[in-house]
């Protein structure tokens, strides 16, 4: 019994005098906790999406009007004014999340007591999202429904709804979650490959020989990124080879363009990287913190698994300044909605500004660190 | 006849971690082609003190100066006089020796036929297939002669070892200051760092430092002639003795 007493005495012991290890056993339930169990739900806050009214009568302006005071969804044009085609450009774009088709002779069916049907286009890349969509507009034709089944005293349902789910037409969910998994997962590579590789070099001690070489400290970030990029690029392409073999999920933009902002999202995670490992002081602890401040935002807070539509306004405003939240956003429209460079701008732009001031950040702390060493 | 400036001039050299000090206000001047051990037990100070004439630690107070260049405004240039080995030999171990040396020999700026010359020099040293291995697999005595090699690459006129010798077996502790020796008849300038005691008969002036102060300096036979004592242990244990009674 004394004998346990004494291991059990120990291990207490180096739990209590870990404090890092010790922080994260007890902050990052906390943290998941507060963003899974207040501020995340299922419930959407906002569906942007289009009313393309070909009908132009009195029922179509009122079912119309019942979108739009639904409160959920956001509506972008109404009328026919917008062709259809400019509006699938915008779903492909993700500047829309749903198109509301109101077919001619609409209010005619409908008047001459027939049934009439209702075009509704979902974004079915999220396939939770356009779960959601679809739920919601059902319960709007519902109501409508009722309302002119009420009118009318008739039975039966005069309004259906025709529903087509673009880009993932079955709802397959491997569509909506493999992409996103590949986003995360070249996140958390390209950081843990910086912050491991350092921090084992600060431990070695070979850290100390390329300081007091005549290396600059940029000299030393340029070479030892340019190989982790190669290794993240190599390792995107096997997983990306494998989703599309392996589970068929299609490959419908080009593939130069997601080169293109995988290698600033790789970047930007080495960056993440090389910062993590100027503040662990062991490999250990770099590798847990990689793997915390990788994959805890991007799964929960980039819209990998929630919608950002679903996030309470301070943890929208956070998944701002996740690398993952525009990648994700960027690796489905290529791979699902074979979109172009053009729908990207923002994205883009964002990623481009996240790379810089992690790359920024990351020089001037390892420039820091070494100045201050000396 | 006028001494020459110092290759190494150190001056109330300070380093505190926090509230503990770890270095307090030590003195002592190198010459140039001059071999001194800075001898003392573990956490004496003796890594710290190196670290800080390297500039790979900050100076907490006082100053370091190689031939005659503040280490602190000038580190470019001192860094170019300064060769550095590190107690823990510091090579990449998936590398191989030839590897190493081809690695440290590109960081160090070396042209590619100086660089070229150096491996074959290594090859004449040390048997190639042992060059080919990766350094985790040679023994302990091969890594200190490559770290030793890549930290002469640059040809600094400086150097400094820090316990160059741990975890190395006699016989090539005794090859190694043989080649420390060679360095001094090249007029080489050499600080080396140890708690073998021994090895102070191999220095010209030795450093006892305890507790980061310097107890004891002078040169070994001056200073056993000088305190009375036998032997270098003997006045070791004696120093650090009467140290901790002040």
């Amino acid at each position: 019994m004394g004998r346990i007493k004494a291991i059990i005495v120990k291990e207490f012991l180096h739990i209590l005098r870990d404090p890092r290890s010790l922080t994260m056993v007890f902050i990052t339930p906390l943290v998941m906790i507060f963003i899974l169990g207040y501020s995340v739900s299922y419930d959407l806050d906002r569906v942007d999406a289009a009313v393309i009214d070909h009908s132009q009568g009195r029922l179509s302006r009122q079912l119309v009007q019942s979108i739009a005071a639904n409160g959920v969804f956001v509506l972008h044009g109404r009328g026919a004014s917008l062709p259809l085609d400019r509006a699938e450009e915008m779903l492909r774009a993700g500047a829309l999340r749903a198109i509301v088709v109101i077919p001619p002779g609409f209010d005619r069916r409908l008047a001459a007591g027939a049934a009439a049907e209702v075009g509704l286009v979902i974004d079915g890349s999220d396939v939770n999202v356009a779960n959601l969509v679809q739920q919601y507009s059902e319960r709007i034709l519902l109501e409508f429904n009722a309302g002119l089944t009420a009118a009318r005293g008739a039975t039966g349902l005069p309004l259906r709804l025709d529903t087509k789910m673009y880009f993932n037409p079955e709802a397959r969910s491997q569509f909506f979650f493999i992409p996103g998994l590949i986003a995360v997962i070249m996140l958390m590579i390209s950081a843990l490959l910086t912050s491991l590789s350092i921090s084992r070099e600060r431990e070695s001690g070979s850290l100390a020989l390329l300081f007091i070489s005549p290396l600059r400290s940029g000299e030393i970030i340029v070479g030892k990124t340019v190989p982790y990029i190669i290794v993240a690029l190599l390792d995107g392409a096997v997983i990306l080879l494998f989703a599309r073999f392996w589970f068929g999920i299609p490959l419908r933009g080009s593939l130069l363009v997601l080169l293109a902002f995988a290698l600033l999202y790789i970047v930007a995670g080495l960056s993440l990287g090389i910062l993590i490992s100027t503040a662990a002081p062991t490999q250990r602890t770099a590798m847990l913190a990689a793997l915390l401040i990788t994959m805890l935002p991007s799964f929960l807070l980039s819209g990998f698994i929630f919608p950002l539509d679903s996030l309470s306004p301070v943890l929208r405003a956070v998944s701002y300044a996740i690398p993952a939240t525009y990648f994700l956003r960027i690796i489905r429209g290529v791979v699902l909605k074979g979109a172009a460079l053009r729908h990207f701008w923002f994205e883009g732009a964002m990623l481009l500004v996240l790379c810089a001031g992690l790359l920024a950040a990351a020089t001037r702390k390892f420039g820091r660190q070494r100045k201050a060493a000396q | 006849m006028s001494r020459a400036a110092p290759a190494i001039a150190v001056r109330d050299l300070r380093k505190n971690f926090g509230g503990f000090q770890a270095v307090r206000g030590i003195s002592f001047d190198v010459a140039p082609g001059e071999i001194v051990g800075f001898l003392g037990p573990n956490g004496a100070g003796k890594t710290t003190t190196i670290k800080m004439i390297t500039g790979l630690l900050a100076i907490t107070s006082g100053s370091v100066e190689v031939n005659g260049l503040d280490n602190r405004r000038e580190l470019p240039r001192v860094k170019r006089m300064l060769g550095y080995m590190s107690q823990k030999f510091s090579l990449y171990p998936l590398l191989t020796a030839l590897e190493n040396i081809e690695f440290f020999g590109g960081i160090s700026g070396l042209a590619p036929h100086d660089l070229k010359a150096a491996m074959a020099r290594m090859q004449e040293a040390v048997p190639a297939p042992v060059l080919r291995q990766k350094i985790q697999d040679v023994p302990p005595g091969i890594r200190q002669k490559v770290a030793l090699f890549v930290c002469l690459l640059p040809d600094p006129g400086i150097i400094l070892l820090d316990e160059p010798t741990s975890g190395v077996d006699p016989e090539a502790r005794r090859g190694f200051w043989n080649e420390i020796y060679g360095l001094k008849t090249r007029g080489k300038t050499l600080l080396v760092s140890t708690h073998n005691l021994d090895e102070a008969e191999y220095c010209d002036r030795i450093l006892i430092i305890h507790n980061g102060e310097i107890v004891s300096a002078g040169a070994p036979d001056d200073l056993l002639r000088r305190e009375g004592k036998a032997s270098i242990e003997e006045l070791f244990e004696d120093a650090i003795r009467s140290h901790g009674q002040n």
